[in-house]
């Protein structure tokens, strides 16, 4: 009995999958594999869901499939074994924007030239993009490899209600570099019960401390990925001046303070001023019971400046050619105005094109909260975010050298030649 | 004659029986142990044999072709002015005292538990499992938790510390304090584990040698000294083994509590190898950092069992 009930499930299963078989054939769908991360707070993997479902719906002859792998370390990291491994991996994948040259040097992906060219709009398409999220898209020569997608900056917060106890115009955010600890001096708690500014240093501390090279001269890295810039005289200036805030100052907890308790101990008041994404302006907004003020990174010497952030859209190489024509598709899908416009509105990235800023629910998002513009509008003066050839290795030798000199280890001067030095020698091979 | 031949034909067909059985019988040893071997090659010897390949090349990629280094991998590890020398020599002085001071701290407080719930006491059920709780909890969850004990602002421990008048400590972040963050988390969480050996240790000593001592008037400070002690050495070999080994395995509560970070200062050998893996041209200082892992715990344990095996007293 048992055994005529296996063989029965047996046939239909058979017979079931044949079915299904014969269904693919003959519709040729192609299907692609889509993994993306989730970096930032919010039901991002039900947002991507549903993209996918009404992208399906409306190309029948493409399945894509949304596979949710993980933070950015993961993503790369199941790349890396897959295809070391022999395997192929997705045939698109959001990677961190600063890993565009190592996904190069390992011949990851493929450039987008082709793509953009055969499609009717395509140089339209990518003027529509903000020039700042492009700076992290192309190599040395102008192409272009990836498409941007999730992208942020980082700006600074402050707390409006705090700023008027203190005697602060809370409409004016600190605009200079010594505006910024004058009003955090004010801001500082004596008893120790709050900070008067908190600018996170634990993980890759290189991303905010971009904000403060930029502003005050000259950015950690320009168009070549063989090169960096680390002990710049005004770069040291800047790295002095930021351990100089917790040690000297004490307008800043000292050590390294962490990313992620920072927008906790701003909502909670424990801190006045904090630099952090703007992906994190969603959050923000919605636990804090006061005034937030959303204001561009001060300047230094040399005027506004900022970094980008987030990732971007690639094509794997290891993909078939088929694939990755639908990959493209899927990628002009996701990074449409009026995709972008939903997704910037739902999860706090910066929209990338400038078109989607015209378009709902964004547009009266930006109109009822103005916060949420100030990012783009920071964009003006934004640059490239420090991307090279052995990018970990060079991001992590600044972020040492940043970590030392805050903790009192090491002069700034010492620490910035010893990782300029540090990152010579691991760049050597590649010039 | 057809006699004979069917004697013969029987002769024959025992000797090949005889064969086949004595075969059998010499085959069956290496039969049984086939798929434990197969699994520890697969799983243990085939990749320590590549680790040891791999370490001697410096990976290229799609630009730079590999190239084979011979031990010069190794020599960068141990040259504090090349660029993985400094971390990995500090990150390797992390590991030593991390051992040395978690180890021997939770020996000597579990072997302090232990003495006092191996005995008649209201709620033992409730003491032992307390204690031994911290064991059943995932190393990530219970890093996790700390993560919010530690934290600077919010935190629990800074809150009871400035409720009680005293100045927060930062925790996780601070260059001096993250690795003794650590290492509270590790000795709160192991202890309970080595205390559950000493307690099965304890019930099972023999209770004569006990009261030949009371008899010649031991204090209990000698009687554990010269009796416990001794009698629980397979025990504390254990769990010396056991912990020395997890020292070099822990990953989890770097995860959750900075990184490894500010500058290395909190960083320990296994999770250094996981955050160098991800940049693939690192996979050479990868596999000999493995290597130089493997050799310390072969020697560790090769020592360990020679000085202690001979001086120990197992029961049974």
């Amino acid at each position: 009995m048992f055994k005529r009930l296996v063989v029965l499930v047996a046939v239909v299963a058979v017979l079931a999958l044949m079915g299904a078989n014969i269904r693919t054939e003959a519709q040729a769908v192609t299907e692609i594999n889509f993994y993306y991360p989730t970096a930032v707070g919010g039901p991002i993997t039900q947002i991507i869901d549903e993209y996918a479902a009404a992208f399906n719906a409306a190309n029948p002859d493409i399945k894509v499939n949304a596979v949710y792998a993980g933070g950015y370390d993961d993503i790369y990291k199941a790349v890396q074994t897959q295809i070391s491994g022999g395997g192929t991996g997705p045939d698109v994948a959001v990677f961190l924007a600063v890993d565009l040259f190592s996904l190069i040097e390992n011949d990851y992906i493929v450039p987008m030239t082709d793509f953009i060219n055969s499609t009717a709009d395509g140089e339209a398409i990518i003027a529509d993009f903000f020039p700042a999220f492009l700076l992290n898209s192309v190599d040395e020569n102008d192409v272009i490899w990836g498409i941007p997608f999730q992208r942020s900056t980082p700006v600074m917060y402050y707390n409006k209600d705090l700023f008027r106890e203190v005697g602060l115009d809370p409409e004016v955010a600190p605009k200079t570099w010594d505006d910024m600890l004058e009003a955090a001096k004010l801001l500082t708690a004596a008893d120790g019960s709050r900070w008067g500014l908190m600018i996170p240093s634990d993980g890759f501390p290189y991303w905010l401390f971009q904000g403060f090279a930029i502003s005050n001269g000259k950015n950690l890295v320009e168009a070549s990925p063989t090169e960096v810039f680390f002990n710049t005289p005004s770069t040291v200036e800047g790295l002095e001046f930021f351990a100089a805030l917790s040690r000297t100052h004490k307008v800043m907890p000292e050590g390294v303070i962490k990313w992620g308790d920072t927008p906790t101990a701003f909502t909670a008041g424990q801190a006045a001023i904090i630099y952090h994404t703007t992906g994190s302006l969603t959050n923000i907004l919605r636990n804090a019971a006061f005034d937030v003020g959303v204001g561009f990174l001060p300047q230094g010497k040399a005027g506004y400046g900022a970094p980008t952030g987030g990732g971007n859209l690639h094509i794997l190489k290891t993909s078939a050619p088929e694939k990755q024509a639908a990959a493209w598709r899927w990628i002009q899908y996701l990074s449409s105005p009026e995709i972008q416009a939903d997704w910037g509105a739902k999860t706090g990235y910066i929209a990338a094109r400038q078109s989607a800023w015209e378009l709902d629910p964004l547009k009266s998002l930006a109109a009822e909260k103005p916060q949420y513009a100030v990012a783009r509008d920071q964009l003006e003066y934004a640059q490239k975010e420090l991307a090279t050839y052995q990018g970990l290795d060079i991001r992590q030798t600044f972020g040492k050298a940043v970590q030392a000199v805050i903790t009192g280890e090491k002069d700034a001067k010492t620490a910035l030649d010893e990782a300029q030095a540090t990152a010579d020698q691991i760049l050597a091979p590649y010039r | 004659m057809s006699q004979l031949g069917i004697l013969s034909r029987q002769a024959a067909r025992s000797t090949t029986a005889n064969v086949n059985q004595r075969l059998w019988r010499r085959m069956l040893p290496y039969l049984l142990v086939l798929p434990t071997f197969a699994f520890i090659f697969t799983f243990t010897l085939f990749p320590t044999l590549n680790a040891i390949v791999q370490s001697t090349i410096q990976p290229g990629n799609a630009r730079i072709p590999s190239r084979y280094v011979g031990l010069q991998n190794y020599a960068d590890l141990f040259n504090p002015s090349s660029i993985i020398g400094g971390d990995f020599l500090r990150i390797l002085g992390n590991t030593a005292l991390y051992i040395g001071v978690t180890v021997p701290i939770s020996i000597v407080l579990a072997f302090g538990l232990a003495l006092l719930l191996n005995r008649k006491l209201q709620a033992l059920g409730f003491f032992r499992f307390a204690f031994f709780y911290p064991v059943l909890m995932p190393m990530i969850g219970a890093g996790s938790i700390f993560a919010f004990i530690f934290a600077d602002q919010i935190g629990l421990a800074n809150t009871v510390l400035r409720s009680l008048g005293g100045v927060g400590i930062k925790w996780v972040g601070d260059a001096n304090w993250t690795l003794v963050s650590i290492m509270l988390v590790a000795v709160w969480k192991q202890t309970g584990f080595f205390m559950i050996m000493y307690l099965a240790g304890l019930q099972n000593l023999p209770q004569d040698v006990y009261e030949a001592a009371d008899l010649d008037g031991a204090t209990i400070w000698q009687k554990i000294r010269f009796i416990t002690l001794p009698l629980l050495q397979g025990t504390t070999l254990f769990v010396l083994t056991t912990g020395i080994a997890s020292a070099f395995q822990l990953v989890d509560q770097l995860y959750a509590l900075g990184e490894g970070q500010p500058n290395q200062r909190s960083n320990l050998l296994l999770y250094f190898v996981f955050q160098k893996y991800n940049e693939p041209r690192n996979l050479g200082y990868v596999n000999a950092i493995t290597v130089v892992i493997l050799a310390f715990l072969l020697i560790f344990t090769v020592v360990n069992f020679v000085v202690w095996e001979r001086r120990t007293y197992y029961e049974n």
